[in-house]
């Protein structure tokens, strides 16, 4: 009889760090001498509403073995879009930029796929492209967004904890979790990220799910910023790494694999949810930023070592060293 | 029955005059045959004698150069996977394709045209039971990640998942190369059902005895050409070998008598794997060959993978030239003078996307410079000098080892562990799994010469052929133990008996 492996480790990251996360969160009163009120939690989603549909959509493409640095840039672009164009109908300006984040998206998908070519370098070359036409179009100064109307509406709470853009976010995680779970396509995302050689022998068709899923990321990255411009009454040309760095460590934290086949989108929201209570947890205790620096670097430190198969097998060899340690020499 | 003989008469597949060249070098060149409703076709050749190519056409992997392909009645463009599958052509590839990151029923409905976009999870988790359990894998679970299944149980999915398509045309090739005798069994049973619904099968394999045994008609390939369409009762193994090679193999010398005067000895004393391998103790001399003769998860693989430190957590003793073998580290091992070609090329052994001659050098780079610097000049000999010993052209030398038929990696991966000064013992997993008769053949005098030269060499295996033509010393193995050991006198009754049903030793 062959023993079975336990369950791989990775596959609990999600939730042992949300969990882990929250008992910090609740904790938060010990160091800053005040109870938590609802306000606390509306600012978590409100963190998760800036930062979750970019970590969808780059986890997505990350689950299918991809990398979209790109989703920066159509974030920023996204942003600019809705402001520019949405003064007077905050809608049109939505949808303008999540058609212009799905347009690039899709140029993207097409050329990784039909090509073949690494993600990596396209899609570096259009986050910067993206950069420098968010500028132009900005003369590289910030934008403000006049519609007030609209910026108060983002800002509202719904049921005490909620505001629209982070229902927005849930909704997104809630859709791709049913495509996933319900439909075929979670199957064949993931399986394009397992081994890409074999699902197309078995019939998947690699490279429409490519393209569909940089569609998707490019998407859920401009809706992401023209949310985030809207809720703030600007637009800004250049926020530099962080939206990029967040999501990435929200993926990682999701249980996403960097080499792909693994992730869900639950995970992925368990990941983002626990970047934003960090977020929370530093602004609560007004630590100094370089403390949540830390913070991420050690979730994400802790994460990498679970996920080493040279540090498992290290320990099963002390293990089994010990166990011939134990066992007495039979030979003459 | 006559129903279905009048059906096998009707051509469902035709194979008209089909060619396809790489480079400008024809891999196929004006093949046809037909294949009837409900036949098994069996379709031999060498390596390199163009039967992979032919399948890649057939699924739509590969456009032909030229020619056509018919199913039931109508030309057939296959420009994709998907375009075959829609026209009811399903594959088990000659690549592991299995997704291991995915659970057993989701590579079960994975890519299929009949697969529904909404998932309908209870159904198809009965239906995978019922599939599941054709295969003779009942002890498996529709939701069991595959990455938790041997390499044998994977390929059963593959071709579960084949021949649970309601295709017309089920093409496998090479579909038992890693299981196991009784494993096979269950796979021969799972397509002569799908065979007697009416579905055409081309079965391709190198094991000539399993394609008479399972085949109506074989198709034999040579450089390219169809060299004859026979019904398989008509057929023997040598015939088929004939056809295929265009003459007769040599066969090796029987086992050889222990020397009077051993050199060095690898000595294993309680070696143990949890799970996987309970109290193996060998002592092995050099100059002879050791077989470990066991079906997948009988632990025979687990030595040689145990002495080669890819098993961490194991214990026991290790002793190579009376020093201790820090067997459960890989590099550890390899100082030790421990070469190990594993049964999986792919993952564990070539660098494919490499030269011949770079993975030839791989190895060996300390010996081939100085000072930390490399000799091109050494490299060069060194590697022409492995490419003559196993019979690869110096020409091929910088072609990326990909471009190799599988027999062929398979020579560069045995080779380059031989002619070193630091190595004692060559550990062996399958190897010549999916080598063609030639190959095998060439691998085998290899192992022998490697031996002669003073090598401990001990090799596992599933194939009674190989184990009883090579092992010298052939010891049986199931449920991770030891069951007999035999020097001279076994024959392929007994090694079954042992491998599935035999008594443990004491």
């Amino acid at each position: 009889m062959i023993r079975r492996p336990a369950a791989p480790p990775e596959t609990l990251v999600p939730g042992v760090a949300l969990v882990v996360v929250l008992i910090t969160f609740f904790c938060t009163p010990l160091m800053s001498g005040r109870a938590l009120t609802a306000f606390d939690v509306y600012n978590t989603f409100q963190g998760l509403a800036q930062l979750g549909l970019l970590t969808l959509g780059l986890g997505l493409t990350m689950i299918a073995g991809e990398f979209d640095l790109s989703v920066a840039g159509t974030y920023v672009l996204g942003g600019m879009l809705a402001v520019r164009t949405g003064q007077s109908s905050a809608i049109l300006g939505i949808v303008l930029a999540v058609g212009a984040g799905a347009a690039i998206g899709a140029v993207q998908g097409g050329i990784i796929a039909r090509l073949r070519i690494p993600s990596l370098p396209v899609t570096l070359a259009t986050y910067v492209a993206l950069l420098g036409l968010t500028s132009a179009m900005s003369g590289g100064l910030s934008v403000t967004y006049t519609n007030t109307g609209a910026t108060l509406w983002m800002d509202r709470h719904i049921a005490g904890i909620f505001s629209p853009p982070s229902l927005i976010t849930l909704t997104g995680f809630v859709i791709a979790a049913a495509v996933f779970g319900g439909t075929r396509l979670g199957r064949e995302i993931r399986a394009i990220g397992g081994d890409r050689r074999a699902s197309r022998v078995a019939g998947v068709r690699v490279e429409r799910g490519l393209v569909g899923l940089f569609t998707a990321s490019g998407s859920l990255a401009a809706l992401s910023g023209a949310l985030f411009s809207y809720s703030y009454a600007a637009a800004n040309p250049n926020p530099g790494l962080q939206p990029l760095i967040l999501a990435t460590v929200g993926c990682l934290v999701g249980g996403v694999s960097l080499v792909g086949g693994r992730g869900l989108p639950a995970g992925l929201l368990a990941g983002a949810l626990s970047v934003a209570l960090l977020g929370q947890v530093d602004a609560i205790t007004a630590i100094p930023d370089y403390y949540t620096e830390l913070l991420y670097a050690a979730l994400l430190g802790v994460i990498v070592a679970v996920d080493a198969p040279g540090l498992r097998r290290g320990l099963d060899r002390l293990k089994a060293r010990a166990a011939t340690i134990r066992t007495p020499d039979r030979r003459p | 029955m006559s129903d279905m003989a009048g059906d096998r008469a009707r051509p469902q597949v035709c194979v008209e005059v089909l060619s396809r060249s790489f480079g400008g070098v024809a891999a196929v060149r004006e093949v046809s045959f037909t294949v009837g409703a409900g036949e098994i076709h069996g379709l031999c050749g060498h390596n390199g004698a163009g039967k992979s190519t032919v399948v890649k056409m057939l699924s739509g992997q590969l456009a032909p150069d030229s020619g056509r392909i018919v199913i039931g009645g109508q030309p057939v463009v296959l420009g994709s996977r998907q375009a075959a599958q829609r026209l009811g052509v399903a594959l088990v590839d000659q690549e592991l394709s299995v997704v291991p990151e995915l659970t057993v029923l989701d590579n079960l409905l994975l890519g299929g045209v009949s697969t529904p976009l909404l998932n309908r999870r209870r159904a198809a988790a009965a239906r995978c039971r019922q599939v599941l359990g054709d295969m003779g894998l009942d002890r498996i679970r529709p939701q069991q990640p595959l990455a938790e299944l041997s390499i044998g149980e994977r390929q059963l999915v593959e071709v579960a998942r084949a021949l649970s398509q309601n295709a017309r045309l089920v093409i496998l090739d090479e579909p038992t190369a890693t299981l196991s005798d009784v494993e096979t069994e269950y796979v021969f049973a799972a397509i002569r059902r799908v065979a007697a619904r009416g579905c055409s099968v081309i079965f391709v394999s190198h094991r000539l005895s399993e394609v008479l045994e399972l085949c109506d008609t074989v198709t034999v390939l040579r450089d390219g050409r169809r060299i004859a369409t026979t019904p398989a009762s008509e057929l023997t193994v040598s015939d088929l070998i004939v056809q295929m090679l265009g003459e007769a193999p040599h066969r090796l010398t029987a086992a050889r008598a222990p020397d009077p005067q051993p050199g060095h000895s690898l000595r294993i004393e309680g070696l143990r794997v949890p799970g996987r391998l309970t109290d193996f103790s060998l002592t092995a001399q050099a100059g002879r060959v050791y077989a470990l003769a066991g079906q997948l998860g009988s632990g025979a693989s687990d030595v040689l993978r145990a002495l080669a430190g890819l098993h961490p957590q194991a214990t026991g003793r290790v002793r190579l030239r009376d020093r201790a073998v820090p067997f459960r580290n890989p590099v550890g091992a390899a100082a030790a003078g421990v070469a190990f070609v594993s049964s999986d090329r792919k993952s564990e052994g070539l660098f494919l996307d490499k030269p011949i001659a770079a993975n030839f050098l791989a190895t060996r780079l300390p010996g081939l410079g100085r000072a930390g610097l490399l000799s091109s000049r050494r490299e060069h000999q060194a590697a022409r000098s492995l490419a003559e010993l196993v019979g690869i052209a110096d020409h091929r030398l910088r072609e990326p080892t990909a471009a190799l038929s599988g027999g062929n990696q398979q020579r560069v991966f045995v080779g380059r562990s031989l002619g070193r000064d630091d190595v004692y013992a060559l550990l062996l997993d399958e190897p010549t799994r999916g080598v063609d008769i030639g190959g095998r053949a060439a691998i085998h005098r290899l192992l022998r010469a490697a031996a002669d030269a003073g090598l401990i060499v001990v090799f596992a295996s599933t194939e009674l052929e190989e184990l009883l033509e090579l092992g010298d010393v052939i010891i049986t193995m199931r449920e991770t133990r030891m069951v007999a050991r035999y020097e001279g006198g076994a024959d392929g009754a007994v090694l079954m008996r042992d491998m599935t049903q035999g008594e443990r030793a004491a």
